[in-house]
Parts: structure tokens; C-alpha cells; sequence
């Protein structure tokens, strides 16, 4: 069973160099005719008024951490999932509890606004 | 042309005595106030006269007399004729007038406009900066003595194409570096920007907010256009955001503007017309009649019964195809990759055919004529219109409205979002459906009717909300009040001839003034023509509705996301050449 | 073995490059024809060989690089978009074995134990590309719309979780031959848990950034996404994920809840197996243009509302509700109470939406 992920690298391999050509032909064909213009980041038609990169909001931080929480969650899901058929009822119960203290959590970020416009 | 003023029978001058005069030149109405009164004499028509539209702000150069004159027109929300009052001022630089912006906050963008072009300052107005041209222009263009590059001559037909009445071959004459002038010490070619932006950026409401945990967060200043697929054209609006609220927002217009209005004073008063064509390229049949009313005005001639009605049939059908491309865009602006456009276009195509086949060209009419239009509708042509009306166009209205008005991604993205309160409308000169949506029922078409729209049965459409969702529901509805104006209007159809005289190369119109204006698909289209005897307008204005309905954007789009900036100003339905002429 | 692996990668790249290249052009077509016009008919026969010019075109096309990008990720970017949109591809599974030459061969690339989390794993590497190509081009709006598209992505990633999760109870594994194969004996997946499917559809258009959750690159909103710096090959290669996205989203789809290749005969003619998954894979590709075709955008913060308050919570839902009605199935010994799913989730979905449309008519949505 193991040896089919070395089917899986060698479709990763091949992907990459497929990309890598694609990209090596664009380079190679392409005409290259700098300009000042051209190199200049786009801001429809305008001269950017400041610098490029920016402090981010922070409400996409809390977007990420929230996601990691919940797809934890998920994630000890999934062997539940498979035995679910052998655990039966324990396990549903079990499973349900486990979700309860994580909607405790959930309706929390609900309510104090960490879901909010974004 | 009788006297617009003597509804009340208002005498201002007998309130102000010695600040206000009536305007005794023949052939011009209104009143000529002090500059020192301005302000009392403006809020005094406001308040208790009850004026509060104030619809245009222009500006005149009287060279000849050494006067610079701004010429302000208002109207009373209730309906009819308005007033028109004058400001002189000196010829001598720096010339300054009171600004108005504390009574009418729709005088706003006039007022730039007006220093832009002719260089009148106006003392309180909270942001005097060049609107039309970039801020580095020197000169001020419509002024009588500001000669343009290339200038030929100060009137057509200019005679340097035909000398001794012998054609000049235009590869035979060199224009360039003939009469080009520029300011000293200006060479285009080696001239750099060093940031004439800066008086933009800083009039942008600039602050850093404290949010609510005391933490100063940044803002960030983006530039939506010029070259940006949604702004219906060369438009530009500098943001400031939070995020993706806006906290400041500041159109700038200008990039097509051609000075349409100096073209116009070159113009004999004829060769205007296809001028006039070329404003909202949408509607050029509006814009046509606008024009021909106020030269109307001026020459004192009647149209024809069979010119009138079918100039109504058709403004009402471009009324029609400009709503519908509005749904098409505005809905592509949504985000609806094409699909409602395509099907309004096809609906498009088929009024654009009647208009080739009576005008000859699709877009670009050029049909009106002072006294009538230029030539009848040609075979078959009353019976496509006939098709249309009777039964293509009202299933497809009826189409759109069962596709689109209940769809809840529109109505989420649209109702409940920039609404614009009636008194902030009215306040900021908004004309057209943005003002009906918000709940004013002020229609040119009822308020004061000019053509025949005094003899047809329509409902003037309004909503209560003045969200984007209202707007959207008035102009579908409109399209069906238009509908019910063209059964009317061809039902009625007589024969007879179709323009009162006549044609002429060379009108010569008496001296004197005019404002000819018209419910246009976008708002109140009015044209300000000054003639002073010769075949060529002294001075010609437009009121474009897309220029003077941007006053407001800024208050309609601060507070808001902005994904909703690229659909507000969709719903304003702004045209640049209209709006930059 | 080696030569079996390779040959069988191979094939799948072409496969999807090839299949990138005519979903462009069936998209275009029937885009055009919804909008009553005709769409690309020139390049060759019927316009059939529109995505050769684009292609050809593309190569011929200058790459810009903006001034002051961080030049190695930006290089990389479009690399690291593109090579999971091919790879993610390898578990799934196109017919029953086959026999060749003597030998049989499995149509697939690989069919480990683990299938379902391989797939979630690779979809989540699919987000670094498009936050690494925003960052890197030095541009305000580039940025700002990849971090837009990447929170959308992850936000939507934990209901595609849970819809999996779905999934895996119905067929009791991971493997996804295993779960075509519990399809061949109850019935489909999307017969017993349709609101799964369509949670699964909508969380999967948001995740490859399709319409009508494409805000973060549309072009009417803030000018372009996270691709505005890019021209040339290394655009075409994020066009050509997301599009191969499309493709393999459609085929896992059919994998989970539609049977898979699953169809009349295809025991006796294990060739008929990929013809099956196309056909399932283009009906599901056509919903998709379907619904580009018809709405407009979903605006930024109530895309990311709908993820985070109404699919959630929603998912959860289905989980409990499949888990419960296995649970009474196999408790009672009566396969048939297992129809107790479609009518509770149905239920569910059926408030969810209420709730939804009270949230719309809300007056002070802001």
C-alpha cells in the first residue's frame, strides 16, 4: 500500500516539470522590451500613492485561527467516521458531546463578533 | 418666453431695493443681484420662496462689457417655471463671487467647473480646486480671450479652409507649431509630474479612526480608475479605505472632456446639433430636442402637431433603450457576466434600427431641427414602431422584471445600501430617477411640460426607499410609463407638415437668452444659450444630469464596502460625455 | 512498475490539459448560447481548436514582471497553484480494473486507504499559491485580493471537511474505489443525502473560486485579484488550475455522490467506466456555467457569512443526521429506515434557507 504514494511523487514530479516548461516556453518566446511604464504595479492607470505591501486587517488573522480550531475539528471527524458502524450508539453520544463543548466555542466567536464582515 | 418669474408675482427688487434689479437687456429674464446680497437673497428664495432645486450654476464672459456674470437657475420641487438670477462681477482678476454651497450643496461641482473654465473664485466653497481640466492647466479655457492650440479662428465657417472660397487641402496646411502656445517656461517635452495630485489627496478627509479598543488602524488610498472596467468609462475616483469600508471618496472627472462648450460658441447654431449628439452618445435623440427647445425659445417659432408627436415617440423610445442598457450594465457591474445586458441589447437593437431608418444613423442622430425635424418617417416605419410597442417591448419589460426583481442575490446586494434621503436629493441638485426613487415626485415631463407631454396620460414613478433597489424599480418602471406614452402618442399621430418654415443653412436668432430643458433618460438635461444676433451662441451650456448627480456620490458611497462603489455609481447612471463634455 | 506509473501520470496530465483546454471552449460556447449569441466558431472546425490559438497566444506574450515583486515566489507562484489541481487528481478512480496485454491494471493513479483526507490536504496546499502570487507582486489590490480569496477558501474548506465527513459514513472508508464500491451496493450517495451533494457543490465553487463566489478576482470589483501582475504562461497556468479545478472537483463529485463510474454494463466493459465519468463530470460542469451564466456576485462579507453561519452549522447537521439514520438503520436491521436522511436533511436545508431569507429581509443589514 505504501509503495502507491511513490505513484503519487511521480505524478508530483511530472506536474511540476509540465509547469516548469510552460512557464520556460512563455520566458522563451515572450518578447522582452522593459519600459518603465510597464513595470510600474498597476492601480488603474494611476502612480500608487504608497508603498506596496501594507499591514494586513487583522480580522483575516482571526479567520485563520478560527479555521485551524474548527478544522481540528474536522479532522478528528474523520476516523470517526470510518468505525462510526462499530462504535454505535456509544460512539454517536460520544461524538455529540465532543461537538457540544466545540459549538460552546463556536456560538462564543458568534456572538462576540469574531465572524463579522468578513 | 414670457417672464419665468411672475408666478407669485415676485418682485425681488422690491424686497432688496438697490441689491437686486430685474434684468433689462432684450431678450433676458431674471434678476442681476449684488454680489454682497447673494448669499441673503439665496436664502431668501430657498426658504420662503420655496426654490430648493437649484438647477444650474454657468458662467458667462461678457468681454465686451468687461463683466464676468454667473447665471444661477432654481426651480421649486412642486413644478414650475423657475427663477433665474445673475451675479456680475468685474473682469479683473482675482474675480470673486460668494459661493452658494452653504444653501444649495448641488452648487458644488458647478462652481469648480465655472473656476476651472473661467476662473472665478468663489469665497467659501469648501474645495475650489480644477475640475476638468488637470491641476497644473494654466489658463482658463472659456474664457472670450483664451485661444486653444490650433486656434484657427474665433468663429466657423473659418475662412482659412477656404481662402479666395478655394479648398485647402488639410495634408497642404500644417497645424503644428503654427499656433501653439504655451505658458512660459512650459516645455511638454521635458515637463515631469511632481505630484500634482497633492491638493487631491489632501482634500480626501484624512484621519486615522480609533476603533473602539483605542488601536489606530491605517488607511489605505486606492484609485478606482481611469482604466478600470466598471466606471462607465474614463472615470476616476480616489478612496480612502478601512478595510473595505469607505471612510473618504473624491471623483475626478475631466479625462474626456473636449470643451464642448467653447466648440459650441465656434459653431454656428446649427452645426450644434451633431454636437449635441455626441453628449450622452446614448440618448442623442434627447439630447437633440433639448437644444432645439431652448433655440426654439430663443427664435419664438412653433413645431409643427406632427413634428411634436413624434419627437415625443421618439425620446420615449430612447428613454426605453437607455433603460435597458442601464439594467444590462448595471447588472453586469453586479456581477451577472453578461447575460441580462445581452438580452436588453437585443431589445436595443431593434429600437436603434427605427432610429436608422428615420435619422440615418444609429446613435448619432442629428435629427431635430429648429421648428420641426429634419425629415418625416420614412415607409414602414410607423408599423416596426407599432411591433415594438404593442407587443415586443411590454413582454419584455415584463420578462426582466420576472427575471430579475425577485432574484435574492440582487436584492441583497442592492436594497437597503446607499440610501439618499429626499431633502439631501433635493439639496444636492439630484435630477432624474435617483431623485424619484428617493421619494421626490418631480418630473419635467409634469412639472413644467414642454413639447406635448401636457396632453398624455402618464404616472410620474416614485419610490420611498431611495436605496439602489428603488432606483432599480423606478427605471422599470418608467420604461412601462414610456410605453404607455408611445400607445398614446401614436394613436394620436396626424399628418401634416414637419418643420414650421423653411430648412435653413444659417438660423440667425434674436439676441437675448434661453434655458431649454427636458426630462432626459438620466435626469434634467438643460441647455443655457446665449445669442447676441450673429450666427454664432455667444455663450452655450450644457446642465449635463450625470455631472451634477455625482454631487452626492461621496455621500452616498462613505460608510459603505466598497463592492457596493462600483454599483452605486451604476445607479447614478453617468455617461462621460456627458459629464466631462 | 515504474513504467506503469509513469504512463498512467502521464496520461492523467494530458487528460487534464487537454480538458482544460475544451472546458474553455464548452464554457464559452454555452455561456454564449444562454446569452442568445454564438461564441468562438473560427478557430477550426466549429471553433474547436479556440484553446490551441489561446494557448499559442499566450506563449507569444510578454512576461512582465513588476518592478519591485519578490521575483523567485513570483516566479514560483503559479507552480505551486497549478501542480495540486493535476495531483489532487490521482486518487480518483475512472473504472473498474481493466485488463490489458494479460495484465490488469486499475484505473487510477494510486488508491490509498486515506483518500478523502489526501484530497483535503492538497485542496488546503491550493490556498498557499494564491496568497504567495498577491504577496509577491507588490501591489496593493494583487494583495489585498489573495488574502480575500485565501480566507474565503479556508472558510469554506471546513464545510467540504464535514460534507466529506458525510461521505465517509455512508461508505465506512476513506478509500474512494471503496466508496464507488459502496455505491454499487446501496445507490448513489446523492440519492440518500442530496442536501450533502449540494452543500458539497456550493462549498467546492466557493473553494475553486468559481462564480458565484469569484469576488476576489472579478474583475468590475477591486480591478483584479491576486493575478493582476501576471501575464503571459504564468497567467495561463493559474487559468489553468482553476479551470482543471472545475474538472476535478466535478470528477470527485460524481466519485462521492454520484456513483462514480457506476452505470449499465460497466462490469463486463470496464472501458465504458470512463465514459460514465465524463459524462457525469460534463452534466456537473455545466451546472457550473450554468450558474455563472445566471447570477450576479455574492458580495465579499455575506460570501463569508454563508460560509461561517449557514453552511457550518448546516454541515454539522447533515453529519448528525446521516450518523443517526446509519446508526437506526443498522440498530433496526432495516436498510430501508435509512430514508429517514433525505427526509430530515431536506428538513434541515429547508430551515436553513428560511433562516436565510429572515437574515435578507433584515432592514438594518449594513
Amino acid at each position: 500500500m505504501l509503495f502507491e504514494y511513490i505513484a503519487i511523487a511521480t505524478l508530483i514530479v511530472l506536474a511540476v516539470i509540465v509547469a516548469l516548461i510552460a512557464i520556460g516556453l512563455g520566458e522563451l518566446f515572450g518578447p522582452k522590451k522593459k519600459m518603465e511604464e510597464k513595470s510600474m504595479p498597476y492601480e488603474s492607470g494611476m502612480t500608487p500613492y504608497g508603498p506596496g505591501t501594507r499591514r494586513m486587517p487583522v480580522r483575516f488573522y482571526l479567520i485563520a485561527v478560527l479555521f485551524i480550531l474548527f478544522d481540528i475539528e474536522v479532522v478528528f471527524f474523520l476516523p470517526w467516521a470510518i468505525v462510526f458502524r462499530q462504535l454505535g450508539l456509544f460512539g454517536l453520544i460520544e461524538m455529540a458531546v465532543f461537538i457540544a463543548i466545540l459549538l460552546v466555542g463556536y456560538i462564543y466567536a458568534w456572538k462576540k463578533g469574531a465572524l463579522e464582515w468578513e | 418666453m414670457a417672464t419665468p418669474t411672475l408666478t407669485e408675482t415676485l418682485d425681488l427688487s422690491a424686497k432688496f431695493p438697490g441689491a437686486v434689479t430685474a434684468d433689462a437687456r432684450p431678450g433676458y429674464t431674471g434678476w442681476i443681484v449684488e454680489a454682497g446680497k447673494l448669499l441673503e437673497v439665496a436664502a431668501f428664495l430657498r426658504d420662503e420662496m420655496g426654490y430648493d432645486l437649484l438647477s444650474s450654476v454657468t458662467g458667462v464672459d461678457y468681454l465686451p462689457d468687461e463683466k464676468m456674470e454667473v447665471v444661477y437657475q432654481a426651480y421649486k420641487t412642486t413644478g414650475g417655471p423657475g427663477i433665474f438670477f445673475k451675479v456680475q462681477a468685474p473682469r479683473l482678476d482675482p474675480i470673486e463671487v460668494p459661493s452658494v454651497v452653504p444653501i444649495w450643496p448641488g452648487a458644488d461641482l458647478q462652481e469648480r467647473e465655472i473656476w476651472d473654465l473661467y476662473g472665478v473664485k468663489f469665497t467659501g466653497h469648501p474645495d475650489l480646486r480644477r475640475i476638468l481640466t488637470w491641476e497644473g492647466f494654466s489658463g482658463h479655457p472659456m474664457r472670450k480671450d483664451w485661444k486653444e492650440a490650433f486656434y484657427e479662428e474665433d468663429a466657423k465657417p473659418f475662412k482659412s479652409r477656404w481662402p479666395e472660397g478655394r479648398i485647402k487641402m488639410a495634408e497642404e496646411r500644417n497645424p503644428f507649431g503654427d499656433n501653439v502656445t504655451f505658458d512660459e517656461g512650459f516645455d511638454p517635452e521635458k515637463w515631469t509630474s511632481n505630484d500634482p495630485e497633492e491638493a487631491l489627496y489632501t482634500s480626501l478627509k484624512k484621519y486615522t479612526a480609533e476603533t473602539s479598543d483605542g488601536i489606530k488602524t491605517d488607511h489605505i488610498l486606492v484609485n478606482m480608475g481611469p482604466q478600470h472596467p466598471s466606471t462607465h468609462g474614463v472615470f476616476r475616483a480616489v478612496v480612502i479605505l478601512d478595510g473595505e469600508t469607505v471612510v473618504s471618496l473624491k471623483p475626478v472627472m475631466g479625462y474626456l472632456h473636449r470643451n464642448h462648450e467653447k466648440i459650441g460658441e465656434r459653431n454656428t447654431f446649427l452645426q450644434n446639433m451633431p454636437y449635441t449628439d455626441r453628449l450622452d452618445y446614448f440618448n442623442s435623440m434627447s439630447n437633440n430636442w433639448g437644444y432645439a427647445l431652448a433655440v426654439e425659445k430663443l427664435m419664438g417659432v412653433a413645431v409643427p402637431e406632427r413634428a411634436e408627436y413624434i419627437r415625443v415617440i421618439m425620446a420615449e423610445l430612447s428613454r426605453i433603450q437607455n433603460h435597458l442598457i442601464w439594467t444590462g450594465m448595471m447588472l453586469n457591474d453586479l456581477g451577472a457576466y453578461f447575460t441580462p445586458a445581452l438580452y436588453a441589447f437585443e431589445e436595443r437593437e431593434l429600437i436603434l434600427d427605427i432610429f436608422e431608418a428615420v435619422a440615418g444613423s444609429r446613435m448619432m442622430c442629428n435629427y431635430f431641427r429648429f421648428g420641426g425635424l429634419a425629415r418625416d418617417l420614412p415607409e414602414g416605419t410607423l408599423e416596426k414602431i407599432k411591433d415594438l410597442v404593442f407587443d415586443r417591448l411590454a413582454a419584455k419589460v415584463d420578462e426582466f422584471d420576472r427575471l430579475l426583481t425577485e432574484n435574492e442575490i440582487l436584492v441583497a446586494r442592492l436594497k437597503g445600501i446607499s440610501k439618499l434621503s429626499p431633502e439631501d436629493a433635493v439639496a444636492y441638485s439630484m435630477t432624474g430617477p435617483v431623485l424619484r426613487a428617493a421619494g421626490v415626485p418631480y418630473d419635467i415631463r409634469r412639472a413644467e411640460p414642454y413639447g406635448i407631454y401636457d396632453r398624455f396620460d402618464f404616472d410620474v414613478v416614485t419610490q420611498t426607499d431611495g436605496d439602489m433597489y428603488a432606483r432599480y424599480l423606478v427605471r422599470l418602471e418608467e420604461m412601462r410609463q414610456s410605453l404607455r406614452i408611445l400607445r398614446q402618442a401614436i394613436a394620436g399621430l396626424p399628418e401634416g407638415p414637419i418643420i414650421t418654415g423653411k430648412p435653413q443653412y444659417q438660423v440667425r436668432v434674436p439676441a437675448g437668452e434661453a434655458y431649454g430643458r427636458i426630462e432626459a433618460p438620466k435626469g434634467e438635461l438643460g441647455y443655457y444659450v446665449i445669442s447676441n444676433g450673429k450666427p454664432n451662441p455667444w455663450r452655450y451650456h450644457v446642465r449635463a444630469p450625470s455631472f451634477i448627480n455625482l454631487t452626492a456620490l461621496e455621500k452616498m458611497c462613505v460608510g459603505g464596502k466598497i463592492a457596493d462603489f462600483v454599483a452605486i455609481l451604476g445607479t447614478i447612471d453617468i455617461v462621460l460625455g456627458e459629464l466631462d463634455r | 512498475m515504474i513504467w506503469e506509473w509513469l504512463i498512467k501520470a502521464l496520461v492523467l496530465i494530458f487528460t487534464l490539459l487537454i480538458g482544460f483546454g475544451y472546458l474553455t471552449y464548452y464554457e464559452r460556447r454555452a455561456l454564449a448560447f444562454i446569452q442568445s449569441r454564438l461564441g468562438p466558431n473560427r478557430a477550426g472546425p466549429q471553433g474547436l481548436m479556440q484553446w490551441m490559438a489561446d494557448a499559442v497566444k499566450l506563449i507569444f506574450k510578454e512576461e512582465l514582471t513588476p518592478d519591485n515583486a519578490y521575483k523567485l515566489v513570483f516566479f514560483l507562484s503559479p507552480v505551486v497553484t497549478m501542480v495540486p489541481s493535476i495531483v489532487i487528481a490521482a486518487v480518483i478512480p475512472w473504472g473498474p480494473p481493466v485488463t490489458l496485454f494479460g495484465q490488469t491494471f486499475n484505473q487510477y493513479v494510486a488508491d490509498i486507504n486515506v483518500g478523502i483526507l489526501y484530497l483535503m490536504s492538497i485542496a488546503s496546499i491550493a490556498v498557499y499559491g494564491i496568497v504567495l502570487a498577491g504577496w509577491s507582486s507588490n501591489n496593493k489590490y494583487a494583495m489585498m485580493g489573495g488574502l480575500r480569496s485565501s480566507a474565503q477558501m479556508i472558510s469554506y474548506e471546513l464545510t467540504l471537511g464535514l460534507s466529506f465527513v458525510v461521505v465517509i459514513l455512508m461508505a465506512g472508508s476513506m478509500s474512494l474505489v471503496e466508496i464507488v464500491e459502496a455505491q454499487r451496493e446501496v445507490t448513489w450517495f446523492a440519492v440518500i443525502q442530496p442536501v450533502g451533494a449540494i452543500l458539497f457543490f456550493i462549498a467546492t465553487l466557493a473553494e475553486v473560486n468559481r462564480h458565484p463566489f469569484d469576488m476576489p478576482e472579478a474583475e468590475q470589483e477591486i480591478v483584479a485579484g491576486y493575478h493582476t501582475e501576471y501575464s503571459g504562461m504564468k497567467f495561463a497556468l493559474f487559468f489553468m488550475a482553476e479551470y482543471q479545478k472545475m474538472i476535478v472537483i466535478s470528477a470527485i463529485m460524481t466519485t462521492l455522490f454520484f456513483g462514480g463510474y457506476l452505470g449499465p454494463g460497466v462490469d463486463r466493459f470496464p472501458w465504458l467506466g470512463p465514459l460514465y465519468m465524463a459524462i457525469k463530470i460534463i452534466i456537473l460542469l455545466f451546472f457550473m456555467i450554468w450558474v455563472r451564466a445566471s447570477w450576479p456576485r455574492i458580495r465579499y462579507n455575506r460570501l463569508m457569512a454563508f460560509g461561517w453561519k449557514v453552511m457550518l452549522p448546516l454541515a454539522l447537521a447533515l453529519v448528525f443526521i446521516t450518523a443517526t439514520g446509519i446508526l437506526l438503520a443498522d440498530t433496526m436491521g432495516n436498510p430501508w429506515l435509512m430514508a429517514i436522511i433525505p427526509v430530515l436533511s431536506l428538513i434541515a436545508g429547508w430551515i436553513a434557507t428560511l433562516m436565510v431569507d429572515r437574515s435578507l429581509r433584515r432592514k438594518s443589514y449594513a
